[in-house]
């Protein structure tokens, strides 16, 4: 499983896209985005591990940084935000190639990506 | 040869864009774009413009119309823009604004007609998407206008606490050497 992190519309389904040679509809088929919001539904550690034991069946797995602001007043924003950043380790965790993408530009975090390579 | 400086507040990158401008060929212009509301913000303006003028720099005030503000420029001029967020924001919401979009043509307009350039751009994608009013258009059109000139720059960078991490090209021999 190939892990694509980075900011907000930076590009990230765009490269995955262009670096595998994939249509949008082989993209949702075969890659899932936005887990960062599924991590909020999981209520404990257990739970959130089997969500990332989940998303690694994909091929590619695409998730929004979202922890860079301020820390969220609410409670459960608070909470959802960590979740959020907790899933994005064991996703890294358990990919094979991390890719993070700013700008619309990539940069290999983890494994080799040159078989990526756009 | 075209730069682009992208970094959180406070990283680091106008002093990062700062010390690469100073390198580029005269005639050196600082393109300004923060509009300057009230007395203290004024003295700081001028403040900055001295210590510009000191470092070889001509200040031009930007805070809409880059396009038209391009014809003013000297030939073959080495440009520092600062920054890109603002006039995103400028010709989004000042009452003489031109609207969305026209903040990327305006400096895919510039990079057309001078010699070096560097802009300066902001990274404020990394907070979530729950905001209010109209905050996330401006990230999305800030954010496609920063994938944009980081397509069309020969270099582009993030800097975290001061150091450089190169998404794209690199340091020249004479910034290496210098740094």
């Amino acid at each position: 499983m190939m892990f694509v992190t980075g900011p907000l519309f930076a590009g990230k389904r765009d490269y995955v896209c262009r670096a595998l040679g994939w249509t949008q509809e082989e993209l949702a088929a075969r890659a899932v985005w936005d887990v960062q919001n599924l991590a909020a539904d999981a209520p404990d550690a257990g739970t959130l591990a089997r969500l990332a034991d989940r998303l690694a069946g994909y091929e590619v797995v695409i998730a929004t940084e979202v922890g860079g602001g301020v820390v969220p007043v609410d409670a459960k924003e608070r909470a959802a935000r960590e979740a959020a950043g907790r899933l994005a380790c064991l996703l890294a965790e358990r990919a094979e190639t991390v890719v993070r993408v700013v700008c619309g530009l990539p940069q290999t975090l983890k494994g080799d990506s040159s078989c990526w390579s756009i | 040869m075209m730069t682009l400086v992208i970094g959180g507040a406070a990283s680091g990158k106008s002093e990062f864009a700062e010390v690469m401008a100073r390198q580029f060929a005269a005639p050196r212009v600082y393109i300004a774009t923060m509009q300057p509301f009230g007395e203290e913000a004024l003295a700081r303006i001028q403040k900055h413009r001295d210590r510009r003028a000191r470092m070889g720099f001509e200040t031009l005030e930007c805070y809409t119309g880059l396009s038209v503000a391009c014809e003013a420029l000297p030939e073959n001029a080495s440009v520092m823009l600062e920054c890109l967020g603002n006039l995103v924001a400028n010709e989004r919401y000042s009452p003489d604004g031109g609207g969305k979009g026209v903040a990327l043509a305006g400096v895919l307009r510039l990079a057309d007609c001078c010699r070096d350039l560097v802009v300066v751009t902001n990274e404020v994608f990394s907070g979530g998407s729950d905001y209010e009013g109209d905050t996330l258009g401006y990230l999305r059109e800030l954010a496609q206008a920063n994938r944009a000139l980081a397509a069309r720059a020969d270099r582009v960078v993030e800097l975290t606490a001061g150091l450089p991490n190169w998404l794209k090209g690199g340091p020249t021999q004479s910034e290496e050497a210098t740094r």
